[in-house]
């Protein structure tokens, strides 16, 4: 344990040094702390987009639903979040970029203005986001404990400590560049796994053949309808345009065509992440140890019986990049959502620098704290939980953010009937008050977009000069 | 109608068809059955969406830079 416990010691010391770094220079800079001074590059970019979006599931998670539920069913799940990203740079990228604020909220606020939208907006954002981190801190203090014999709450203390330093000290530019550090972890050990056992078996298709051959349901898909994964894969597509931790990311970007590259380049390289996974790592897992009562464990079995100590502690340290890369963004998303769209206004009136400056990190602090609080004891249903906040972001945000960039037609009355109608939909049909017997955030989008249809035909016509700022956000 | 909508570049809104048109081909409950090299086709066509959808829009995108580049 030694080994391993001395690499992720290392790897935490890494990352609160980029921290203290970067908070030199986002002090007193609200363009430095929220989006990195708007001139991160598209490689940089693209490593921290794919680093964000891979949490704990893409490399613990996706392992371990393809081992139990098989192959098939599990790249459903996580090719909703692939289609995302290019939906994303065709349908926002270049507008937001081209908006040039700081959250999706200056956006909403600015093109439906209503104080209905500056307040709910951001209050699902910290809801939804909230329980995201609680489920992500959980999945660290799993590991920390099960790989390093850690105790539960030490391990989530620690691991906590660690990103809300450099999250609240370093903003988005200590986040930037622990992302592409974390990123670069991931792809190292995963896809080098992977590598390894190709250059052992030889070829996927022979090492799929083996495996299929002693499983054959990691090649089936599970006895029900391929249309229950629909409303996996439509909750990450649609959310993925809409949610601010991503879409935080289209503002740091240096122009609009570089937004574009690097969430397309991000989207590549956690593919290869995930493929490699459930194509080369799965397959000599379920060959190995056939009978796992815990699926979740295959990834960590498979490091703990062909690998030497050092190789497995790169392997802790990776899926706590994972889970720290997804998280520290989330805690950035949320503390924006509060100190600059909610108090943003009051603050700018009001506040000196140096008081603006404390509340940015006093409420990273805080989020950061209070989700350390839940999840020492979090419900256990925390993982279903977290994926239907990211639905209920998408179901309320989706229609009125495309539809605000799309539809000349979309109106202020259509944007907060839209906002409110997908977000009451997805809650009732969630908690099955309304039962639709379809996903809910098919019925909520569908919603939405009858109540954006509806406010836009039946309300006021938007006047010119919205008509004018929108078709200037489309110029290349 | 169209004229309700900001207009979009043909090869962005070919690419935006191709890829919502790929992802309701590939959720067609025939593909659960039919198997390819011991897996089902719907697994085939999730992990080629995966590969695919990133790759089109960069091409798209590549294209239309070096286009303003000339």
């Amino acid at each position: 344990m030694l080994v391993e416990r001395t690499l992720v010691l290392l790897y935490f010391a890494a990352c609160i040094g980029i921290g203290i770094a970067a908070s030199r220079r986002v002090r007193g800079s609200g363009d430095e702390y929220w989006v990195a001074g708007r001139r991160v590059g598209t490689w940089v970019n693209a490593m921290a987009i794919m680093a964000t979006l891979a949490s704990g599931g893409s490399i613990i998670g996706v392992m371990g639903l393809a081992y139990s539920q098989g192959i098939p069913a599990t790249l459903a799940l996580f090719a909703g979040a692939v289609v995302g990203f290019p939906l994303a740079s065709l349908l926002v990228a270049r507008e937001l970029r081209n908006f040039g604020r700081y959250t999706i909220t200056d956006f909403l606020a600015f093109r439906y203005p209503s104080q209905i939208v500056r307040t709910l907006v951001p209050i699902l954002i910290v809801v939804a986001f909230t329980i995201y981190i609680v489920a992500q801190l959980k999945a660290a203090g799993i590991t920390a404990e099960t790989l390093l014999g850690i105790p539960f709450e030490y391990a989530l203390t620690l691991a906590t400590l660690v990103f809300v330093i450099y999250v609240s000290f370093g903003g988005m530019v200590a986040v930037t560049w622990t992302d592409v550090f974390q990123g670069v972890l991931m792809l190292v050990v995963v896809l080098g796994t992977g590598l390894w056992f190709l250059w052992e078996v030889g070829t996927p298709i022979e090492l799929m053949r083996r495996a299929t051959a002693a499983a054959p349901e990691l090649g089936q898909v599970e006895h029900r309808p391929v249309a229950s994964y629909l409303g996996y894969f439509a909750i990450w597509a649609t959310a993925i345009p809409v949610i601010p931790h991503i879409v935080m990311r289209v503002f740091t970007a240096r122009d609009a065509h570089g937004a574009r590259l690097s969430l397309n380049l991000a989207m590549l390289a956690y593919s290869a992440l995930i493929l490699a996974a459930v194509f080369l790592i799965v397959p000599v897992g379920k060959l190995a140890f056939p009978d796992l009562a815990d699926a979740d464990q295959v990834f960590l079995k498979v490091m703990q019986s062909k690998f030497p100590a050092a190789v497995r502690g790169m392997a802790v340290a990776a899926v706590l990049a994972a889970v720290m890369s997804t998280t520290d963004a989330l805690l950035l998303a949320c503390s924006s959502s509060i100190s600059h769209d909610l108090l943003g206004n009051v603050l700018r009136e009001k506040a000196s620098q140096r008081t603006i400056d404390a509340v940015r990190v006093g409420t990273a602090w805080g989020i950061g704290l209070l989700a350390l609080y839940w999840a020492y004891s979090p419900p256990e249903l925390i993982s279903q939980f977290y994926t239907a906040g990211v639905g209920l972001l998408s179901g309320s945000l989706f229609v009125p953010v495309i539809a605000g960039l799309w539809w000349k037609k979309a109106n202020r009355i259509g944007g907060v009937l839209a906002l409110v109608t997908g977000a009451l939909t997805y809650v009732l049909v969630h908690f099955q008050i309304l039962p639709f017997g379809l996903a809910p955030i098919l019925v909520s989008v569908a919603a939405s977009a009858l109540a954006m249809a509806a406010g836009g035909l039946l309300g006021p016509p938007e006047s010119r000069e919205m008509i004018v700022a929108i078709e200037k956000l489309h110029a290349q | 109608m169209l004229k309700s909508f900001f207009p979009m570049d043909r090869d962005e809104a070919f690419a935006l068809a191709f890829l919502v048109a790929f992802s309701v081909f590939s959720f067609l409950p025939l593909w659960r059955s039919q198997e390819l090299a011991g897996m089902a086709v719907f697994g085939w066509l999730m992990a080629a969406l995966m590969v695919l959808s990133p790759a089109l829009a960069l091409f798209v995108f590549g294209r239309r830079g070096r286009l303003r580049k000339c």
